[in-house]
């Protein structure tokens, strides 16, 4: 630049052009630092001086100075001192003015991402001023109300949703500004005309003066939840009634059971008792015939007895709770066999206990059920000269174990096979095997209620089988 | 057979059945224990013959030496009887047996916690009920050492 500076002058000379040099080495020194910095400034401010000492003052083409030309050295070095200067602040703006538009891009590239986040999630977010004006929308809510962000944007909210609140808008309003957020269910309308149901949440966006500026609220559809929820209601409270139905009904039977077990036996005391009484204050002066009778009254006052305590075993099983624990079937069944021993007695009777499992059950209702099986057992092979009596386990999965107790007896008829667990069901006649019909019906109550199934095999004159299943023992 | 009850015995009964107590006299007849047998109708009658007030006011201030106590009493019943006579120093060493036709577990859960020293379900069958009958009373009235302040033989 100096160069070309020295150029201008020198051809100005020629043409006599004086006093053109000057300011022509002032414009290079100050084009020099204006563009290219400190460095080349101070270069071509030598040179300058340098040149101009040399070409243009005298005596020309020395480098002699003298003290005139010293105001010219002082003028140059002031001249780009303060150009110098001046482009420094230059600098300084222009640097500060770039890092803001980069700063700018990068927070315009943020938010564009930002929103299109905010496009991305399926959650309904939409802002709305002070005024209640919309003024954002995202996809969510146009998914969920029907209208557009050109639509939404700009409308009033309430003109668009015509939201109806749990409570006063006022108290909506005001919780907000006190806290800064809302939360609630709100009913707003659709595009399309229809209720929707929302659980909506609303935050409050202040200003650097903390006034608050805009409400961001975000809305879930629980229209379904809602319904269902309702549905749920609807169904607990018809189980309610039910429940508080079937509970009376419940108290009732076992008020009757409670009557029937204390009032229903002390007249059956008092018949057979007396009967007794007759028996012996009279046996002698009745006859044969007389005293048959006497003796038909005890026996069918004893049977009634029988009946009535049956009735309630069974009943109770119905209305008593199940108290479920680990049981051992190997227990139980050594338990029962003692209890029934005693109607073997005199008789040839072989026992086989199998290995038996452990299962999950009401312990003395699982007794009961493998007292009456056994007992039938017994019962129903008291005409054999050896009556063999096998219980064991038929298999066990994980998922249950089956159980099962056969003997070598009467048998019966596999066309009656559905009568058997009825309740006063008896597929033989009074006077070949004595029982009330309650047995095998009180068997399959509580094999039911513990959730598992009750089945026979026989033939006549051939033996029976009963099983039972019952849910295995888990772990 | 009502002649038989008196009024100071060293068993004292509730029992609001007539046929009841008949069988009950009955089947102590043969063990001679007839008549140590106080019959009270009900559970007001048997609190008064143990405070000896109203109606026993003149009796002996000894206690029986068992109680054979029936549930379903008119008035105030069984259940509460066996609640007062249990919280009440001065009767609780009596001896309560509870005869009761009710098999209800309940009813003999209740009786327990309440410190019933047992409990007798009065069985259908006569010879049964006879049987126990006479046991029971053999053994609280003859076998077992009542506790002191009781009427003895």
């Amino acid at each position: 630049m100096t160069a070309v500076a020295l150029g201008f002058a020198l051809l100005g000379y020629r043409y006599q052009f004086h006093d053109v040099e000057v300011p022509l080495f002032l414009l290079a020194i100050a084009l020099t630092a204006w563009y290219a910095g400190p460095r080349p400034t101070v270069l071509a401010l030598a040179l300058s001086i340098v040149l101009f000492d040399y070409f243009f003052t005298e005596p020309r083409f020395t480098l002699y100075v003298r003290s005139s030309d010293v105001p010219y050295l002082v003028i140059f070095i002031c001249f780009a001192s303060l150009v110098a200067w001046f482009s420094a602040v230059r600098r300084r703006v222009e640097t500060a003015l770039v890092r803001a538009r980069d700063d700018l891009q990068a927070e315009v590239a943020e938010r564009t991402q930002q929103a299109s986040l905010l496009d991305l999630t399926h959650d309904t977010i939409f802002v709305r001023l002070m005024n209640d004006m919309i003024t954002y929308w995202n996809r969510g809510a146009q998914q969920l109300y029907g209208w557009t962000a050109q639509e939404a944007i700009g409308k009033h909210s309430q003109q668009l949703f015509q939201t109806i609140y749990p409570v006063p808008v006022e108290d909506v309003r005001a919780e907000l500004l006190r806290t800064g957020r809302w939360e609630g269910e709100l009913r707003k309308r659709k595009a399309d005309g229809t209720e929707v149901v929302v659980a909506s949440r609303w935050s409050l966006r202040r200003d650097e003066q903390d006034r608050p500026l805009a409400i961001l609220e975000t809305n879930n559809d629980i229209t379904g939840r809602k319904r269902r929820e309702q549905e749920i209601q609807d169904l607990n409270r018809e189980l309610e009634k039910r429940s508080t139905e079937l509970e009376a009904t419940n108290k009732e039977l076992e008020a009757f059971a409670y009557s029937v077990s204390h009032d229903l036996r002390a007249p059956l005391r008092h018949v057979s008792g007396y009967s007794e009484l007759l028996q012996k204050k009279s046996a002698s002066v009745l006859d044969d015939k007389g005293n048959r009778y006497i003796a038909m009254i005890v026996d069918s006052a004893k049977h009634m007895g029988n009946l009535i305590d049956d009735l309630l075993s069974f009943s109770r099983i119905g209305r008593a709770e199940a108290r479920k624990a680990p049981v051992s079937l190997t227990q139980l069944a050594k338990e029962a066999l003692n209890e029934v021993r005693p109607e073997t007695e005199g008789r040839n009777v072989v026992w086989k206990i199998g290995d038996l499992p452990d299962l999950y059950g009401d312990r003395s209702m699982m007794r009961l059920v493998l007292v009456n099986l056994l007992s039938n057992a017994v019962k129903f092979t008291r005409t054999r000269a050896q009556a063999e009596i096998e219980i064991g386990c038929a298999s066990a999965t994980g998922e249950e174990c089956v159980v099962f107790v056969r003997d070598n007896g009467v048998g019966f008829d596999m066309k009656y096979v559905n009568k058997l667990f009825g309740v006063f069901q008896r597929l033989h006649q009074a006077s070949e095997f004595e029982g009330t019909g309650i047995g095998l019906a009180t068997v399959q109550r509580v094999i039911h209620r513990h959730g598992g199934r009750v089945w026979a095999e026989g033939a006549v004159d051939k033996g029976a089988t009963f099983y039972f299943s019952t849910p295995a023992l888990k772990g | 057979m009502e002649k038989t009850s008196t009024t100071v015995g060293r068993i004292l009964m509730v029992e609001d059945d007539p046929k009841d107590v008949e069988l009950t006299l009955t089947a102590l007849e043969d063990y001679n224990l007839a008549n140590e047998v106080v019959v009270t109708r009900d559970g007001e009658q048997a609190l008064d013959y143990l405070y000896c007030r109203g109606e026993y006011k003149m009796r002996s201030r000894e206690n029986p030496a068992v109680m054979l106590l029936d549930l379903k009493l008119p008035k105030v019943d069984g259940m509460e009887v066996l609640k007062q006579i249990k919280a009440d120093p001065n009767l609780s060493m009596i001896p309560v047996v509870v005869l009761t036709s009710s098999r209800e577990e309940k009813d003999m859960v209740a009786s327990y916690k309440l410190g019933v020293n047992a409990y007798v379900v009065k069985p259908v069958d006569f010879h049964e009920f006879v049987n126990a009958i006479k046991e029971l009373g053999i053994f609280w009235a003859v076998i077992n050492e009542p506790p002191p302040g009781s009427i003895r033989k």
